[in-house]
Formats: structure tokens, sequence, C-alpha cells
């Protein structure tokens, strides 16, 4: 029996900056029927990985494209300081090592697709579609209030922090089904390290706002209903923003991976194989059930 | 409008009256098309909730997602509903949407017909002869059941039924009961069953997966929000549906999703069942989902009771008040309980249904059931298949496929009309580009391969032809909404 992610994904990772970025990547699908795809590269959000964000839709996706997906890396030497530019650096050295002279479908997740989005702008040749769930073009008060506390509760080493994370990032409708019990390994949680730390304080000075009228990609905008952490007025407004952008909503909190992996799985997959299926400019509604 | 207005000829005759006839017909009088009957073999409505009625028969879809889209209700008492709720659920469906004057009870379908020469289907029924232009069967997975040959069975000397026929004349105070099968009846009727009998043998062939069903009531408070607040029952509906349909994953054989679905499923045996040679007997032995996963947090407990036993093997043979099981073991008992499941990769309507030629839909798919968009067959003109090949779940609500194969024959019929009257017939290249895109589509699947022998797979070509082997969501993308380009070809 083979499965998604059978024998023929392959680890490997692709040096920038003098360090090296760990990617996965899900070899080409088996052929037929499903056309010629970009590739998939998927971008985790502050604090992400591969495994704790795409667990879930990196197999799920490569039944039908390939995918890949990267962990960024912390630069050296750390001079205090994390830069956009550092990490769309990365994911351009992924793209270019693992899949040298294609165009990607970029798929970032939070600060992955603030990342994804300055990449796209930057290098419009590298991505010919771009996905932004739960992204943002410019920090805003909302968010440095909830980055002002995260960092607090750090500093005191509060054992709080977790499920503070955790309050921020599930949506009201999906904890109104939830139970304490079922939360428990959330809420455990792990304690950050000094890059969750870079990132976290990247995320409270994102101003990229000039760069979305560059963006040439053929771009879905995901926004989250009951997002507390990138309330979804940023999507709205990367959606107004970027010439050749859709949009869509999932009723869901920020934790839109945890909450709804198969709803953003089959978003994702139908972009990815007619990009402009809908035309710029176009809210689609949510799937009916 | 009394019965005899509607006569035995119409635009569209449907079979059987439950959630996928029931879904057809009140889409139809909601769209404004009165020109329809709706032949139901029994003196009821309901399919599958009108016959089983065995004790402890309830759903095991949350009944806010096995519930019309249509017809939000708000007073479902629990999660999951059990059969009675369901069956009055239908029942006022039928009632409400007036459909009453449109069914006729007590039709069981002979024979189902095209003719070319008058471009209409003739059905014949225990109650006559109907045509209808279109011809929508709802026959579904689970209304036929299965009785399996077992020798010696009728010198038994006793009572003797099938879940989906239960004989509530046989009181089983103080009896000493077989019940065949561990599948999802025998899980909710084994539980019942051991607070009345004075013995209970379970017979099982294949231990199945069981994982905590965490049903609950809704409140009254609840209730009243979902009467008030007309967003209330879609957010959970589709919260719900989510929910489940994250569970794909273990089906598609995501590795991690697999294993977690796995854990929790082994778990759930190891906190109900503390034996080891109970816990062996019970560990499964095939792939998750490969078969129905079941969901029960009364069917462990009940076998660890002193006058319960689980006989590890199928039943052999019967001789007068003995049941002999495949081990060898014999059993004495007063009624056997047969839950032996349901005719479902080769339904009993497909040897009735013909093409113009008499040949029937069983010969066609003599290498196991197919249809375009999982509805329309090429050489059956005008039939649309509701809840027939490829449309099972093993993880979702199959409400939500019927429903969007509703909205397809709908879009299919609009389009005839509109073509005036032209036939609906897909051509054969595009059902078997479809059928190959499903069989791809299963390959890697926990249905697909030479150890999963289910009632999902069709035991003649190994292929996955009931289940849909992919999201739910993405039946409703693919499905449903017609597109007439598969059946521009063929002469109108």
């Amino acid at each position: 029996m083979t499965t998604p992610t059978d024998a023929r994904t392959t680890e490997g990772s692709a040096t920038v900056d003098g360090i090296r970025v760990r990617y996965l990547d899900s070899g080409e699908p088996d052929p037929g029927g499903e056309g010629d795809r970009p590739p998939l590269v998927l971008v985790h959000g502050t604090g992400g990985s591969i495994e704790r964000e795409y667990g879930y839709l990196f197999p799920m996706l490569a039944a039908r494209q390939r995918v890949v997906a990267l962990d960024f890396a912390q630069p050296v030497p750390a001079d205090g300081r994390l830069t956009l530019d550092q990490l769309e650096r990365q994911v351009a050295a992924v793209c270019e090592s693992v899949l040298p002279g294609r165009r990607v479908t970029l798929v970032g997740y939070s600060l992955g697709a603030v990342v994804a989005t300055a990449l796209a702008a930057h290098r419009p040749g590298l991505a010919v579609n771009l996905v932004a769930v739960a992204g943002w073009a410019a920090t805003d008060t909302q968010q440095r209030l909830r980055g002002g506390v995260w960092r607090r509760l750090r500093e005191d080493r509060s054992p709080a922090l977790a499920s503070y994370t955790a309050f921020c990032a599930l949506g009201g409708p999906f904890l109104a089904a939830a139970t304490l019990e079922q939360l428990a390994p959330l809420l455990e949680g792990q304690v950050p390290g000094d890059f969750d730390d870079l990132q976290m304080e990247l995320n409270q000075s994102i101003d990229i706002t000039a760069l979305l009228p560059e963006v040439r990609a053929t771009t879905l905008v995901i926004g989250c209903t009951h997002d507390q952490m990138v309330p979804v007025r940023h999507s709205k407004a990367l959606f107004a923003a970027i010439p050749d952008a859709r949009y869509t909503e999932v009723a869901s909190g920020h934790a839109v991976l945890f909450e709804r992996p198969a709803q953003l799985v089959q978003l994702i997959d139908r972009f990815n194989a007619r990009p402009s299926a809908q035309p710029a400019g176009r809210v689609i509604p949510e799937a009916r059930v | 409008m009394s019965r005899t207005t509607i006569p035995r000829s119409v635009d569209v005759l449907v079979i059987g009256t439950g959630f996928a006839g029931l879904g057809t017909a009140a889409r139809l009088k909601r769209e404004g098309t009165h020109s329809f009957l709706v032949l139901e073999r029994a003196d009821d409505v309901g399919g599958t909730w009108r016959d089983n009625t065995y004790p402890g028969a309830a759903c095991d879809v949350p009944s806010h997602l096995y519930s019309f889209s249509f017809r939000p209700n708000p007073d479902w008492s629990r999660l999951f509903a059990r059969q009675p709720e369901i069956h009055r659920y239908l029942r006022d469906t039928a009632r409400e949407e007036g459909l009453l004057p449109h069914i006729r009870f007590g039709a069981e379908v002979r024979d189902a017909r095209w003719d070319p020469a008058e471009g209409r289907w003739t059905v014949t029924t225990t109650r006559g002869v109907f045509t209808g232009r279109f011809l929508v069967t709802g026959a579904g997975h689970l209304s036929d059941h299965r009785l399996p040959d077992i020798p010696g069975i009728g010198d038994f000397g006793g009572p003797v039924f099938h879940s989906a026929r239960w004989d509530h004349g046989t009181g089983l105070e103080g009896k000493r009961v077989a019940v065949v099968g561990s599948g999802a009846s025998a899980v909710q009727i084994v539980p019942e069953v051991a607070d009345s009998a004075s013995q209970v043998t379970v017979f099982q062939r294949s231990a199945p997966y069981v994982v905590p069903r965490a049903d609950r009531a809704y409140t009254e408070t609840e209730q009243r929000v979902f009467r008030r607040d007309p967003e209330a029952v879609p957010a959970h509906r589709a919260e719900i549906f989510w929910y489940l349909e994250a569970g794909f994953a273990a089906r598609r054989a995501a590795p991690h999703q697999l294993a977690e679905a796995k854990a929790a499923a082994r778990a759930h045996l190891e906190r109900q069942i503390a034996d080891p040679a109970l816990r062996q007997a019970l560990t499964p032995d095939h792939e998750l989902g490969c078969k129905r996963v079941l969901i029960s947090d009364t069917y462990y407990p009940a076998l660890t009771r002193d006058h319960v036993t689980l006989e590890p093997s199928a039943l052999a043979r019967v001789e007068p008040g003995k049941a002999i099981a495949a081990s060898g073991a014999a059993h004495a008992v007063d009624v056997i309980v047969l839950c032996t499941g349901f005719e479902t990769t080769e339904p009993p309507y497909a040897r009735l249904v013909h093409d113009a030629d008499g040949r029937s839909l069983a010969d066609h798919w003599a290498r196991g059931m197919e249809a375009f968009a999982s509805t329309t067959v090429a050489g059956f003109p005008n039939l649309f298949l509701v809840n027939g090949p490829h449309t099972g779940l093993g993880h979702n609500s199959i409400v939500h496929v019927i429903e969007a194969q509703i909205d397809y024959l709908l879009g299919a019929l609009a389009w005839s009309r509109a073509q005036g009257d032209r036939t609906v017939e897909v051509s054969a290249a595009a059902q078997e580009r479809y059928a190959a895109d499903l069989d791809r589509q299963a390959r890697g699947t926990v249905w697909d391969g030479e150890r999963c022998r289910s009632w999902y797979v069709d035991p003649r070509s190994k292929r996955v032809t009931l289940i849909w082997p992919d999201f739910a969501d993405a039946f409703r993308h693919r499905n449903g909404t017609f597109d007439p380009a598969p059946y521009a070809a063929t002469a109108g």
C-alpha cells in the first residue's frame, strides 16, 4: 500500500547565508488526470515547523501535486534581529535548490504568509501563484497589544504562556465544542526558544503595504473569521491591495491548520488546479455544507 | 390535491422514501415541479430508518449534519439521535413538504425499462405500471438486508431474524441469544439485548475498530438558540462537518493521521477491556477504515458482563437449539439475531433496471458499479442514481452527498427542459474517464489492495465501487453542479 507520504518523500537542506534550511519534498505525485500543476511550497508561521503546522496539509496535498515545505532556520550570527528579508531568502533558497527553474505556488500561513507575499512581490519569476492564509500587511494595535502580553509572560517565564497562546489562537466556535481535557496537549505547550522570540519581535513591526501592488502572482487570500491573532480585516486588506487576488473565509480562529485542516486542503487544492477559475476581486462564499 | 389527480404518467418517477427519495421529492416540489410520483414498497416512509427498529438503533453521524440542509431541525434531542427521532424527522418531511399525495405506498418495483420510442421509463410495480420521463432511484446502500446462507438454519427450531427486520413479537427476556456479526448494528444491539437476555453470544468474524461516541443531549437553552437564531443551526452543522471531514486523512492512509486514529481506538479498547484474552480477541486484524469504524461507549463494557460471551469466529452452521462456530464451539441458544449487514456492492435494484435492449444495470456492472458523476449511466437515458455507486463515505454524512446529487439532477432536468425536453444521456467515454479517475483516486487509500475485504469493495473486481474515495466536500465540488458537456454528444 502506498501513502501520500510514501518512500518518495525526501528530506534535505538548502544552504543560505551560511545556514542550513531543512525541507521536505513529496516528489511528483502519481501521473494521471490532474494536469500540470505548479509545485506547492509551504511556509510556516511564527514558532512553527513543517510537522507542527503542515502535518495534515503536506500529505493530503501531495496526493495531487508536488509539495515542498521548509523549516525556517535561525540566522547566525544572531545579531539580535531577524528581518523579513532573511526569511524570504530561506524560502527562495529552498525553491532554487529543490525546484530549479520551476515557477511555484507559494503557500504561507500567518508570518509565513507575510514572507510568501513579500517574496512574491520581489520575485515574480519564482511565484506564479500565492496563497496567503491568515496573513497581514502591517502590524496594528490589536497585534501589538497581544505581542506585549506575550512578551511579558515570556520574560516572567509564566506557566500561563501556553494557555494564553491557545486562548488567542483557537476560535470561539471551536472552543464551544471542545473540553479542557481535549485541549490539554496544546496547553502544555513547549517553552519558546531564542528563534521564537526573534520571530515574535519581527511580527511586531511588519509593514509590507508598499509591496502589495507589486505582487503579480495569481493570489488566493484566506481569512479566518474568528481570528484574534491576525484579525480577519488584515486578510481583507491583502485582498484589496494585491491586484490579482480573490478572497475566501474559513469560520475558524487563527489556528485554522488545526481547526479546519480539511477545508484548507480543499481550498488550496482547487486553487492550484485552476488558479484563475475565480476572477480577481471575487469574494468566494464559504462552502455549503 | 387528492391522490387521484396525479396520473400514472408523470415527469419524474422516484423510487424510495429514505433520505434520497424524500430529498429528491421535496426539492422537486420546492422548485415547482409537481408532476412526480414516489414509489415506495412499504406502507410508510423512512427507508432504512423505517426498517431498522432494533433496540438501540441510532445514527453514527451527528443529527444536525445527518439531516437536510434545507430542513434544519432545532429540536434534535441529542448529538446522535436514535432511530424513532430520525424516522419522525423523515415522516415530518414527507408531510410538511406536501409529498404524501405523491407517494404510492405498497408499490414495490419489479421492473423498470427505458422505452426509446416514447422517451420514457416504464416502471412495473406490485401496484401497477407507471411511466415517467425521468427515473430517480433512491434505493440506498443499506436497504436490502443480507441473509447469509448458513447450513442448518432452517432446522434451528427457534426464532431467527435479521436486525433490519426485528421481530418485536419475540421477547428476549431470559432467553439465550446469538448475535451473529459485530458490525454497526451489532454493537448497538448487544448492549441492549444484554440487559434482558439471560445469555448473549456474539459471533465475531472480524473485530471492528471502535472509538468513543461522546454522545450528549442538547440542553433546552441550546435548542432555544437553534430555534430563534437562524444562523445557529448552519454554524453548528458546519463545525460538525469540518470536524468529521478531517477524518478523511486517515482513510487516505496519511501515516500520522492513520496512526493517531488507531491509537485512539486502541486506547478506547484498553480503557474498557482489562482482560488480556478478550482484548486480544477484540484487536482488529484489518487496516482502520477498510471496514466501517464504529462508535460506541457501551459495546465493550457489555462484552465484559458475565452472561455475555464473545465467540471470536463466524457462525458456521446451526443445529436444533445450537449455534456452532467456525472454531468448532457449540453454543446452546434460543434465538438467533442476524446482524449480517446489507447487499451493497451488487444492489438488487440493478437487476430490475433495464436499458432499451433489455440489458440490466447489473449486467452493465459485471466489473462493479459505476456511474458518471456517481449519478448517470451510459445506455440508461434520463436515469439518475442517488446514493448509488461511489457515494458512500467512511468519515462524513451521506446526506451531504445525497443533497449534492439532487442539485445535480435538478440541473440536468432544467437543462433538458430548456433544450426542448432533450434526452439526458451521458457518453460512455465520460463515464469511463470518471471511473478511471476514481480508481486512481482510491489508490493508496485504506480500501485499496488485497488486504481490504469489506462492503465498500466489489468482491469480483476488487474495485472500490461503493465508497467516494475523497473528501465529502470534494463530492459536492465535483458532482454537485450539472455540466451538459459530457451529455452533448448523445443524440437528443
